[in-house]
């Protein structure tokens, strides 16, 4: 897809030898980050040194302990941190700021609590100013593909959790970006709602063809949802692991009597504790 | 407090129709409650005001500030009065807000603005607006000018304030999504701060609308020729004390008007309709 050039990037420098077709969406090359906490005044050495490529069309979890800086990594993706060190491209622009490229799901929804759902998800083609005809027809496509027709002019404290998350995925899906971030999105929701939210999402990434990288602290949903899995170590992080999931994922919630994707998610959990060596499994390709 | 017959809430008790004639008279009640302290307070004022046998210039009755308020009528002074005050605070609440508002924007979106500022701006929110009135009058004299000063100055800080407070209260995470969505500064300020700071504002509105109402009263006691608060004054040194009450009468109702009609439904259309009484943004 050719587009116009974005807000909050530039492109790589010539001598950096990024010219050419890119294969990766997303590539994150030698990123540190240190910053100094509000609350205590340290600094604090979130991420040592992460290297990763991700492809145009992909759907890639981060998984990692809490407070491993994986939401970090996140931010910086989107530009709403700059790296202490290393750079980040996406699309073979360097990232320098926020952008509408670069569309991120928060799990708080950071809906607009003065908007109804449809103005909500019509706020980025409104941004990018188009007119209230096209915008609306923009906005009730996307309301539609995330189920919540007949919900147009709810406002969100009218809505349960999993409707405002999906509102929050139909607005960042709305402004068109090519890339989108999701941090810990369903984290919030009930169990229950978790599950028909992930298998939403997988019917969405299909019918958009959007890139993901999606922030999890669960084994199970970034079993369930990723291409691949990145496992990142405490603080300061780095790439522990690279999990490539190959099981359909019509088979990966019957992990109960899969034996394959069972392995793939003790291969997970073993990732999250260092001191458990690791055995190869059935179904796990390493990279990393 | 008098106790009506509440059948209405009791399910053992009352037909459907005696329910049903209830809810029809429903506002009529609602009416009733309200005035019934009132005509209450009115017939104690009466009994006490004749049995007391001060003279009316002492404590006046009921009945002879029913008659100064008539006679006030008649001859237009009243309308012109109640006309002067609401025009002065109507003008002052709105520029004082107006200038508070832009303000509050200015220091909210520059650190060193609000460092060299905010320190001085909480100094002048200390002195009272009434500490000002002698300045006021050398200034700008008896009249207009003077009252209108002493509004404005008490509307502009609490609006100030809250706008400030207001986008403070905007989380990072609502305006880090935005700005993702590809929003510039401006569109950040039309977007998300400016309506997400405006039920604080209206807040800091009505807040600082009710102070300038007390601060009318003063400003014209002291400083003005006409207005219901010069009726106020005025009225106890020409000895028409049944006068004085009118005033307050007037200004009573005008505040309880302005605050149900106008300020109060404003607040229900903006914090309670986006559900924000909690602060959930």
């Amino acid at each position: 897809m050719t587009r116009p050039a974005h807000s909050g990037t530039e492109p790589v420098s010539a001598e950096r030898g990024t010219t050419g077709p890119y294969d990766a969406a997303i590539s994150v090359r030698g990123i540190h980050h240190v910053y100094t906490s509000d609350q205590t005044g340290e600094r604090v050495n979130a991420i040592g040194s992460i290297d990763l490529e991700v492809s145009e069309g992909e759907f890639v979890c981060i998984l990692g302990p809490s407070g491993c800086g994986k939401s970090t990594l996140l931010y910086l993706i989107a530009g709403l941190l700059r790296p202490t060190a290393g750079e980040i491209s996406v699309n073979g622009e360097r990232v320098t700021a926020p952008g509408r490229d670069r569309g991120i799901v928060f799990q708080e929804y950071a809906l607009l609590p003065w908007k109804n759902v449809r103005s909500n998800v019509a706020l980025g083609p409104k941004i990018q100013g188009m007119r209230r005809a096209e915008r609306n027809a923009v906005a009730q496509e996307f309301i539609d593909l995330v189920g919540l027709g007949g919900f147009e002019n709810k406002f969100p404290h009218e809505l349960s959790g999993g409707m405002r998350q999906r509102a929050a995925v139909a607005r960042t899906l709305a402004a068109d970006p090519e890339v989108v971030l999701m941090d810990e999105p369903f984290a919030a929701v009930d169990a229950h709602t978790r599950m028909s939210l992930q298998e939403e999402l997988v019917r969405i990434w299909r019918t958009t063809g959007k890139t993901i990288v999606f922030v999890t602290h669960s084994v199970e949903e970034a079993a369930y949802l990723g291409d691949r899995v990145v496992v990142l170590s405490r603080p300061p992080s780095e790439v522990q692991e690279i999990v490539t999931v190959t099981t359909p994922r019509s088979e990966r919630r019957s992990s109960e009597v899969n034996h394959v994707h069972a392995g793939i998610v003790a291969g997970l959990l073993r990732a999250m504790d260092m001191h458990v060596p690791r055995q190869a499994e059935p179904g796990i390709d390493e990279h990393g | 407090m008098v106790e009506l017959p509440a059948r209405d809430h009791g399910a053992s008790t009352g037909g459907a129709p005696t329910r049903a004639a209830l809810a029809v008279l429903a506002p009529v009640r609602g009416t009733f409650k309200l005035l019934l302290p009132f005509a209450v307070l009115v017939g104690v004022w009466q009994i006490a005001a004749t049995v007391s046998g001060y003279s009316s210039y002492l404590f006046p009755r009921p009945t002879d500030v029913a008659a100064a308020f008539w006679d006030l009528g008649r001859k237009g002074i009243l309308p012109a009065y109640i006309a002067d005050s609401m025009t002065v605070w109507l003008i002052g609440a709105l520029s004082g807000a107006a200038v508070g508002i832009g303000l509050g924007f200015v220091l909210a979106f520059s650190r060193p603005l609000r460092a060299l500022f905010l320190p001085a701006v909480r100094f002048f929110v200390a002195i009272a607006e009434l500490a000002w009135l002698p300045l006021i009058i050398l200034w700008f004299q008896f009249g207009f000018t003077a009252v209108l000063f002493m509004i404005w100055y008490t509307v502009l800080f609490p609006v100030l304030f809250n706008v400030l407070t207001g986008i403070e209260a905007v989380p990072n995470v609502t305006r880090q999504a935005v700005r993702t969505l590809g929003a510039n500064r401006w569109q950040l300020v039309r977007e998300v701060l400016f309506p997400g700071a405006l039920p604080s504002v209206v807040t800091g509105f009505r807040i600082g609308a009710g102070y300038a109402f007390r601060a009318l009263i003063i400003a014209e006691a002291f400083a003005a020729g006409s207005g219901v608060g010069f009726l106020i004054f005025e009225s106890r040194e020409t000895g028409l004390t049944e006068r004085t009450m009118v005033g307050m009468i007037v200004f009573g109702l005008i505040w309880l008007v302005v605050d149900r009609l106008f300020l109060r439904p404003i607040e229900v259309a903006t914090v309670e309709r986006w559900g924000m009484t909690a602060a959930r943004l």
